[in-house]
């Protein structure tokens, strides 16, 4: 029986007051086991980025709850456990890329140069180890978003979470790095979450989830929810 | 209309930005007014100011035959005399008094002839001490002398004529006895010049009655002439209005007359001031406000991540970059209207507190300009620090970069740095400064008498490229530090960083260039409150060594009666509370060939009780060698450098002074050994003067009198001369300072600069600047990268671990600006006092170092940077996505 890496119950994120309270999310239940993939799909505005954040324990929710009982408590998460993978820049600019790829691991107490070699592991995978020397700024959009992944799944996490991992990859890159996600995720044992507008991004995980308007869409899932 | 959208969405989205650079402006603004006007004011009355200091404006001395009658009405038809008095000078061989039976006997002296309304007219030249205020009157110290007062019989020897007396009416003080009795016409040491001993004031006719058939050469008129101060506010011109005016009134006397011209001589020594004061305002003033303005600066640059995203969406909308341009300048006129007013609010409160004055100037006139020109800088200053920016960033980057707007700035060095500029500028300026200080220059050169007045504005050009090359210096050994991550910066960085050293490491090396501009910040706001505080302790100080040589000693007792201060005086005085030591000295005068110089009878043992004998004092550099030398030569004399150099003199030559014999009050040959060369000497003038031994001169000239007693105290100097006075009497003649109250005197040397009030605001500028310097520094520091912090937190960094990229970089800017705006401040404010040693008196043989305002100002960085740090560490710790939605 696989482990529950994140539960969430009634889950609500709101924003504003009054007549401009927006409810981000609103109402969601699920929850994600080990191993699972999913993509997370619906229009701009639906909510994806912020529900990720949530996951991500970046955010708070306004009502409801969510909890990592494979991972521990919120505090806990990052570094390690969660991994994520921002949408935008992202990249840490005085930080070169080896760096910024080694960064979590770091943070979480491994030895800089053990983090180094893990990071040109992962910048090999996500076929930017050329550029892994120079800064941020020195880099092509698709480039700074594959570093950003590749960041994601430094330090082994258990959780996942992507967003929008492949806007500005051409189709053929964009096929290789998705393959490259689940094929670490999947060998990792890690749970992964991808937010996308793509349909065929969704036909390669395992699980789909379609928010609108803040609202999880539960009926359409086809796993672990 | 889009800019009104644009400006109401400012200032209700981006208040925290409006405000901070309102407030940066602000401060400059506030500055430049308060220093602004305070140096105008001061300027702008210091007419008023050397003019109040004079009693008799002119003092026309006529030519022997003269009608005065005629001279009078001429002189009262000259443009400007408000009022014009003749006055008699008669001399008188001796005076004496019967009192109590004996007789008192006096040397020479002079009487004077005054009408009736002088007193009135003059109010400044004759202040009354006893008895009435008309009639016939003494001198006090010659009253001393006769040991007489009011009622007391005088007998005046008039040459060549009978004896006659008078009745004492009152006792009166001349508090201008200098200026009254000056020689008018005759060339600079040809004659005493110290007034007489004796002086005698006598009703006009009384004087016409006694002295109009004296003999040739025994008397003179004067006139006395008062003029309307309808004169420039700049002493300069005023000088030169007023020497034209006195020589346009000599032409019309047509040899009949001489102008002693007391006010050109006043405002003669005010119009130097007054370019001093230019220069205090170039060269203390004019740094902070530029610090001011880079402080505003930077403030305005911690938004430009977000003004660059800004200009982004309206470049992608469409907007053309003159818009943009247009946007940023109503940003700017904004900016400037909050800051300027704002500043001006704050400079007239400061202006109350520090001067008691809320008003821009000394006019209207003055407070309108001051106003404008700050508004005007105001408008400037928001300009360069928010539209040049714009407009470089909207020519030079393309929308792409402006969206990313996140660089290192890790381009090419810039222009300046491979081409050397800093260094330059410190070679450059440094030769300036060692081509003017080999030649034993002054930067102000005002000679005497003449209207023009020259400043070495070339030789100014050494502290400016110091400054510049300084910042630009600072800038480059920043860089220079910080460019190689993993050796001493990873190690210096462990303490702090631990583990993440080498991550902080690398992090600085990479924002070399923000860092380095916090660095250069820092150190030149050091360098400036260093170099300010410097100055202002070196001239307080010296300020103190002025006083204790006018003075001679905590308390100085002094009497111009030959007879000198009463018997055991000395002992009576040592017994005093608060009195530690007395040493009595002698003053005499004696000539060295046709020159009249002071001379000092001392104990050269035991001098050194009661007042501080400074190495300075001596050419040779050491007091103890020097006085030892002197007590152990009975003969020997000390004597100035100019004498030496008149006279060629060698150590162990005899030189011939006449001193006053008391038998005969004549002066009389008396053989001296030179044994060495006196610069000063307390109580002594400041050209030539002698030193001799006390016991010597009291066998060659028949009297022991001492007229000065130096007094050494335990406790509070203004205590013990009240406690002196007391023991005197009120009408001993003598005069008793304190160093306390002549070094208030010596601080408003400078006749419209206060010092006192400049160093005040200086010294609150330099640690407001410092401390926010320091905090800003830090603040916008990481303002500026609140996204890096934010997406390091949301990677998973811990506050302790953002706190050690923070404090890190808050160590290097703070240390490295401290320890080199120390380096800089130190030698900036060795070149300021070195090209400013006019305003000093003594010059300074070294700066003297204020620890405590240091001590002060360390503390003040210290908690700036604490607060600062702790403030935004709070501020990042904001849920990471929170801060990302907000940027």
């Amino acid at each position: 029986m696989p482990e529950t890496v994140v539960r969430a119950i009634s889950l609500v994120r709101a924003y504003g007051v009054g007549h401009a309270l927006v409810r981000a999310v609103n109402d969601a239940t699920f929850s994600v086991d080990a191993g699972g993939t999913v993509a997370l799909l619906g229009p701009s505005g639906s909510g994806k980025s912020t529900l990720l954040h949530l996951i991500a324990g970046l955010d708070e929710p306004t009502s409801g709850s969510i909890e990592w009982p494979a991972l521990g408590a919120r505090q806990d998460l990052r570094p390690g456990p969660v991994g994520v993978a921002f949408q935008g820049p992202s990249l840490l600019p005085p930080l070169t890329v080896v760096e910024n790829v080694a960064l979590p691991m770091v943070l979480a107490g491994a030895d800089e140069h053990d983090a180094t070699l893990a990071a040109h592991d992962l910048l090999d995978v996500f076929e930017v180890d050329t550029v892994a020397d120079r800064l941020p700024e020195e880099l092509s959009g698709g480039q700074s978003e594959r570093v950003g992944i590749a960041r994601a799944f430094s330090g082994s996490p258990r959780l996942v979470l992507a967003d929008e991992p492949t806007g500005q990859q051409d189709r053929a890159t964009g096929g290789r790095l998705l393959e490259a996600i689940v094929t670490l995720a999947v060998l990792g044992g890690a749970a992964l979450i991808v937010a996308t507008h793509d349909v065929a991004i969704a036909e390669r995980l395992t699980a789909r989830w379609v928010m609108r308007d803040g609202a999880l869409r539960t009926e359409e899932l086809t796993c672990s929810s | 209309m889009l800019v009104l959208t644009w400006l109401g969405g400012l200032l209700h989205r981006r208040t925290g930005r409006m405000v901070g650079q309102s407030a940066g402006v602000a401060l400059a603004v506030l500055m430049l007014a308060t220093l602004g006007t305070f140096f105008t004011s001061s300027r702008g009355t210091m007419t008023t100011q050397a003019v109040r200091a004079v009693p008799v404006d002119w003092q026309v001395q006529l030519s022997p035959g003269t009608p005065v009658a005629k001279a009078s009405a001429t002189v009262t038809r000259t443009r400007g005399v408000t009022a014009a008095l003749p006055v008699g000078y008669a001399d008188t061989s001796g005076l004496s008094s019967r009192n109590a039976g004996t007789v008192q006997t006096t040397g020479p002296g002079v009487v004077l002839g005054l009408p009736p309304d002088y007193a009135t007219t003059f109010p400044g030249e004759i202040r009354p001490l006893v008895g009435a205020t008309t009639g016939v009157r003494l001198a006090q110290q010659t009253a001393a002398n006769l040991g007489a007062s009011v009622g007391s019989t005088v007998a005046i020897t008039r040459p060549g004529q009978p004896t006659t007396t008078v009745t004492v009416d009152g006792v009166v003080d001349l508090p201008a006895a200098d200026s009254l009795f000056q020689s008018i016409g005759v060339a600079p040491g040809s004659a005493p010049t110290a007034p007489p001993d004796n002086v005698v004031l006598l009703p006009d006719a009384v004087w016409h009655n006694l002295f109009a058939n004296a003999a040739p050469g025994t008397s003179s008129t004067q006139i006395h002439v008062q003029l309307a101060h309808d004169l420039p506010a700049d002493p300069g011109p005023a000088f030169a209005q007023v020497i034209g005016r006195a020589k346009n009134l000599e032409a019309d006397l047509a040899g009949g007359g001489l102008v002693g011209n007391n006010l050109a001589a006043q405002l003669d020594g005010a119009r130097t001031d007054a370019i001093y004061a230019e220069l205090l305002f170039l060269f203390l003033g004019l740094p902070g406000v530029i610090i001011a303005g880079l402080l505003a600066g930077v403030i305005a640059s911690s938004g430009r991540e977000r003004r660059l995203r800004e200009q982004a969406l309206l470049r992608v909308r469409g907007a053309a970059p003159t818009r943009i341009v247009r946007l940023a300048w109503a940003e700017a006129a904004s900016v400037a209207i909050a800051g300027t007013v704002v500043g001006l609010i704050a400079a007239t409160a400061v202006g109350r507190i520090a001067f008691g004055t809320s008003s821009f100037g000394a006019t209207t006139g003055q407070a309108l300009a001051w106003a404008g020109a700050s508004a005007v800088f105001g408008l400037t200053l928001s300009a360069v620090i928010i539209v040049v920016p714009a407009w470089r960033d909207v020519r030079t980057l393309s929308v792409h970069d402006a969206q990313a707007a996140v660089s290192t700035g890790l381009g090419r060095r810039p222009l300046w740095a491979r081409g050397y500029v800093d260094v330059l500028c410190l070679a450059l300026g440094g030769l300036i400064y060692w081509q003017a200080v080999k030649s034993g220059y002054q930067v102000v050169l005002a000679p005497e008498g003449v209207p023009t007045i020259s400043v070495s504005y070339f030789t100014l050009l050494a502290p400016l490229l110091f400054w510049i090359g300084t910042a630009l210096l600072m800038w480059r050994i920043g860089t220079a530090l910080l460019r190689r991550a993993g050796g001493w910066l990873r190690v210096a960085t462990r303490p702090i960083a631990h583990r993440l050293a080498g991550v902080v490491a690398a992090s600085m090396a990479r924002q070399r260039r923000g860092l380095s501009r916090g660095l250069v910040l820092m150190g030149l706001t050091a360098s400036f409150a260093l170099s300010v505080a410097i100055f202002d302790t070196t001239y307080a100080s010296q300020s103190r060594v002025d006083a204790q040589l006018s003075n001679g000693a905590d308390v100085t007792v002094s009497t111009a009666a030959a007879s000198g201060l009463p018997a055991g005086i000395a002992d009576a005085v040592a017994r005093l509370p608060g009195v530690s030591a007395v040493q009595a000295m002698q003053h005499r005068f004696a000539y060295v060939g046709n020159d009249l110089q002071d001379l000092y009878g001392i104990d050269a043992a035991t001098i050194g009780q009661a007042t501080s004998m400074s190495d300075a004092f001596f050419a040779n550099g050491n007091a103890a060698q020097t006085l030892q030398t002197l007590g152990s030569t009975p003969n020997g004399v000390l004597v100035s450098e100019e004498t030496v150099h008149d006279f060629q003199l060698q150590p162990g030559d005899t030189v011939n002074l006449r001193l006053q014999f008391a038998s005969d009050h004549a002066y009389h040959p008396v053989p001296f050994t030179y044994v060495g060369v006196a610069r000063e000497f307390p109580t002594a003038p400041h050209d030539s003067f002698l030193v001799a031994n006390r016991d010597y001169v009291t066998r060659a000239t028949g009297s022991p009198a001492s007229q000065v007693l130096l007094i050494r105290t335990s406790g509070s100097p203004p205590a013990v001369t009240g406690e002196v006075q007391r023991l005197l009497g009120p009408a001993s003649g003598a005069t008793v300072k304190d160093i306390v109250t002549e070094q208030r005197i010596t601080l408003s040397g400078l006749t419209a600069i206060d010092l006192a009030g400049l160093t005040k605001l200086e010294l609150v500028f330099a640690l407001l600047l410092a401390a926010g310097a320091s905090g800003l520094v830090l603040a916008v520091g990481v303002a500026e990268r609140r996204r890096t912090f934010a997406i390091a937190s949301a990677i998973g960094a811990k506050r302790r671990q953002l706190g050690s990229f923070v404090w890190s970089e808050a160590a290097f800017v703070a240390i490295g600006g401290l320890a080199l705006g120390a380096l800089s401040g130190l030698w900036i404010a060795q070149v300021i006092v070195k090209i400013l040693t006019g305003v000093f008196d003594p010059p300074p043989e070294h700066l003297s170092v204020p620890w405590g305002y240091l001590a002060g100002l360390l503390v003040a960085v210290g908690v700036a940077i604490a607060v600062a740090g702790s403030a935004m560490l709070r501020a990042i710790r904001r849920p990471a996505m929170a801060v990302l939605r907000d940027l």
